[in-house]
């Protein structure tokens, strides 16, 4: 292929097979042939932007087309370099193989690209386990490492702790993990094995505007003394995937931040599941905090991406609140995670009082 | 736990800032251009984030006679159009309009201000604003002193810093020393300097806030930002927009007033001051008052020397012909108004001794753009003179505001080869490659900020006043002097400007 077909194959973001052992080498002739093509001033002009480097699991063809997707998007705003590795079930070849490509995208007003590469490493069967020593080279040096594990990792931990090792956060989704309470215990002793690395579940990131709105209820004076007179929370969920565990952690965090100990957290949290018939009813409905005069109330509007807020108490301090859900994809989750500083010792406590409260004798979701 | 709750404890780890306390906020000048263009999509911005108080209320004050319904619905039409949340988010719009009002009055008509204080009681009573009022001036300047003495007199204002109304001026504030002492005077009748909020709106952008982000975060750029170091800087603020329709006002104010004396001088100072003690207003207030006492004044005698001011004649935009100045409508046939300035300012204090500072503005310019470039001194040139027939091209740090806000850094680099020659080659960091297009507006930052009552990002009376007295003796020695020279629109400017700084060994960048 010409150089130059081979540059616009590459910026498409259309996929270029390469040697495992050449995707360095190759990458390095691909932008050198950018370079050279902004001499001419009927060429694209191209810039290659990366912040951090951005390792993506995918357990099968369908999550790495989804990862791809994802990361077409999430480039956009957050200029990475992307190594998708598909870990598929396949047989047993004991070879890796890899392709690269580009995503690139207008940048603010001018005609400039901005392009970020995505390297995809297909492993199956028993090749799965030679996925950690090809990774480690292709990391751009002094950028923090974000590995994004789409599937249960507990599941896979020797690969985990090898791409751990070199990740500075790990982010996951409990909401997709079979039977997620009952994997609660081995997730908390992942967090303490890594502790050098931040855990986040995008579960956690969900509960944003609910966590926001209860907060804010309280950042008044008036209202904050009501926090010291709270007799129960009452949270209901929908049944959708993850949606009883987020009520869980939802309690918890409320148990964590409160100070409440564990006997405490038993008898005021209330959790409760309901189908209201509303197919946008997947996490959590409502959350009602209780206290000797007022009633602090959030609830999902029924059909809408919504949520409102309403004080019931003498002397009430504020009006009705609506605000709008952040969608919940996978692009909007992971810009928001993105967006924030790594560690979050907030979801570390909940996720410790969650695991308790599912130990412990009465339990809510008993 | 304590009995008590200082804080928050939900509040921990949640990304957003604490909600601001109740509050009613008064637009007069609710029908301008100001309040649909900017004011309430920035409002609407925040609602959507989440951070206008629980208890809010908007009250628009205007003369022309309209419900408030019908000014709902002209907002939110405005809404839709310049909101940076696209498509409007109907239950958010529902909610936020809920918390708008309209009262109709004539500026100066004190009834009007009885009316507003009965209909502010009623928000307190329903809406829970507690009082807590911030009055926005957003109104033509001339209305701004009537309206802060209606407000003093209908007793819509408590005396001293416990105070809880606040006000928000709008620029440009005065068009003289004399000017904006009287209009400080009248605000100092009536509220504490504590609660006054004068706006500039630059203060507000996000990479202008970047600049002592870069100073004072990263340590390679402090030990260099000096005398020994730097050899000049430029802040330009360069528009390719004309008067359009604002020549009456503009024909009375010019490029000094309207862009130099508040916005540039603001830039100069955050590039120039000296670290301070705090991420606190007063403090960095006081920072910045230190740099604008340090620059050397230009007498009226010494405007030849350090100012060049200029005014575009008919020439092309784009391709396209655009009328010169004098031909802009409501602009006089004869003005001596400037619409480009460049000067050189001289800061006399220990870091900055004998380094020029060069602003220069203008209107009508091929395109739109604001930066502050740093030129670093020549390095010794015995090394690679032998190789090169060219003197090697000095270090250069540009701040890009806008567009395409960023930072770029100049060096030189070996060109790749048996021989050793050397080349510029740039180093360019943009934050629309970085981090996504998702800065808030400039007003959503300076709305909130006031609010919850921070002033940082807002200019304090004696920055204004100190602002105003180097102005006015530039202005003086220009009404002196001959008429600004013409240049052609769609260019940099006059060519007196290329030969002034050119004179000092230096050439205007081109941005």
């Amino acid at each position: 292929m010409a150089p130059s077909a081979q540059l616009e194959t590459f910026t498409n973001g259309v996929e270029t097979a390469v040697d495992v052992a050449q995707i360095e080498g190759q990458l390095h002739e691909l932008w050198q042939l950018a370079a050279d093509s902004e001499k001419d001033p009927m060429q694209r002009q191209i810039t290659r932007a990366c912040l951090f480097n951005f390792i993506v699991l995918a357990e099968s063809d369908t999550a790495t087309a989804h990862a791809s997707d994802v990361i077409s998007t999430l480039t956009s705003h957050y200029p990475c370099r992307a190594i998708v590795l598909s870990a598929g079930p396949g047989n047993a070849s004991s070879e890796l193989s890899a392709s690269i490509a580009a995503h690139c995208h207008l940048a603010g007003t001018g005609q400039k690209q901005v392009c970020c590469e995505q390297i995809v490493i297909r492993a199956s069967g028993e090749s799965i386990t030679h996925l950690g020593s090809a990774v480690l080279p292709l990391l751009e040096s002094d950028l923090p490492t974000i590995m994004w594990w789409q599937g249960n990792f507990l599941t896979r931990m020797d690969l985990f702790r090898r791409l751990a090792a070199v990740a500075d956060r790990v982010i996951y989704d409990t909401s997709v993990w079979p039977d997620p309470h009952s994997q609660l215990a081995g997730l908390l002793r992942a967090l303490t094995e890594h502790p050098r690395c931040s855990f986040t579940d995008l579960s956690w990131t969900r509960l944003g505007l609910w966590r926001k709105l209860a907060a804010e209820f309280f950042d008044e004076p008036r209202c904050r003394a009501e926090l010291l007179q709270i007799r129960n929370i009452d949270i209901v969920h929908g049944c959708g995937p993850g949606a009883g565990l987020r009520g869980l952690l939802c309690g918890s965090w409320f148990a964590a931040q409160l100070g409440w100990p564990l006997p405490t957290a038993n008898a005021r949290i209330h959790l409760s599941e309901r189908d209201d018939g509303d197919a946008t009813s997947v996490g959590i409905i409502s959350i009602a905090i209780k206290t000797g005069d007022a009633t602090f109330s959030i609830r999902k509007d029924h059909g809408e991406r919504t949520a409102s807020a309403t004080v019931d108490m003498p002397c009430a301090c504020g009006l009705p609140r609506k605000r709008a859900f952040w969608p919940d994809d996978d692009v909007s989750l992971l810009s928001q995670e993105l967006d924030r500083p790594a560690r979050d010792p907030v979801y570390e406590k909940a996720l410790a009082i969650a695991v308790a409260l599912l130990e412990s004798d009465r339990s809510p979701i008993n | 736990m304590q009995n008590t709750l200082a804080t928050n404890p939900l509040r921990q780890g949640i990304s957003t800032r604490e909600a601001p306390g109740p509050c009613a906020l008064v637009i007069f000048g609710a029908t301008g251009d100001l309040t649909h263009r900017k004011l309430v999509p920035a409002l609407y911005n925040l609602a959507h984030e989440g951070q206008l108080p629980q208890s809010f209320a908007i009250v628009g004050f205007a003369r022309r006679p309209k419900t408030h319904d019908q000014f709902r619905a002209e907002l939110r039409d405005s809404v839709a159009q310049f909101s940076r949340f696209q498509p409007i988010n109907a239950p958010v719009w529902d909610a936020f309009a809920q918390t708008i009002f309209y009262h109709q009055s004539e500026f100066a008509d004190a009834q009007g201000y009885k009316a507003l204080d009965g209909l502010l009681r009623k928000l307190d009573a329903e809406r829970g604003t507690d009082g807590n009022r911030l009055f926005y001036l957003a109104t033509a300047p001339t209305e701004f002193i009537s309206i802060i003495e209606h407000l003093g007199a209908s007793g819509l204002v408590e005396s001293g810093a416990a105070s809880r109304q606040r006000i928000i001026v709008e620029k440009p504030f005065g068009r003289s020393l004399a000017t904006a002492g009287e209009l400080n005077r009248a605000l100092a009748n009536v509220f504490d300097e504590l609660h006054t909020f004068r706006i500039d709106h630059y203060l507000g952008k996000e990479t202008v806030q970047n600049i002592l982000a870069l100073r004072f975060a990263n340590e390679i750029f402090e030990p260099l930002w000096n005398q020994k170091y730097i050899d000049h800087v430029q802040i330009t603020v360069a528009e390719s927009l004309g008067v359009e329709g604002r020549g009456g006002y503009y024909d009375q104010s010019g490029a000094i007033r309207d862009m130099v004396q508040n916005h540039m001088m603001q830039l100069l100072c955050l590039m120039a001051m000296e670290p301070p003690t705090a991420l606190e207003a007063e403090v960095i207030h006081d920072e910045k008052v230190k740099v604008l006492r340090a620059i050397r004044p230009i007498t009226p005698d010494e405007v030849q020397e350090f100012t060049v001011r200029g005014q575009y004649a008919r020439g092309s935009m784009a391709g396209k012909p655009v009328p010169g100045y004098r031909e802009e409508k409501s602009v006089a046939p004869d003005s001596r108004t400037e619409t480009f300035v460049a000067l050189k300012l001289f800061i006399d204090n220990w870091r900055w001794a004998g380094v020029p500072f060069y602003l220069r503005h203008g209107k009508r310019l091929p395109k739109g753009v604001a930066e502050i470039a740093i030129q670093f001194k020549a390095p010794p040139a015995v090394l690679f003179a032998a190789g090169s027939p060219e003197p090697l091209e000095p270090n250069a740090l540009v701040l890009r505001i806008q567009p395409d806000e960023g930072i770029a850094i100049r060096m030189n680099a070996k060109v790749p080869g048996n021989v050793i020659n050397l080349q510029p080659v740039k180093m360019d960091f943009r934050y629309g490659g970085s981090f996504g297009a998702r800065s808030p507006e400039a007003y959503e930052r300076l709305l909130h900020d006031a609010i919850i009552g921070d002033s940082t990002l807002f200019t304090r009376r004696d920055e204004v006043e100190r602002s105003w007295q180097l102005i006015d003796a530039i202005i003086a020695g220009w009404d002196a002097s001959p008429a600004p020279f013409p240049y052609e629109a769609g260019t940099w400017g006059p060519v007196e400007a290329d030969e002034f700084i050119q004179r000092d060994g230096r050439e205007w960048r081109r941005p």
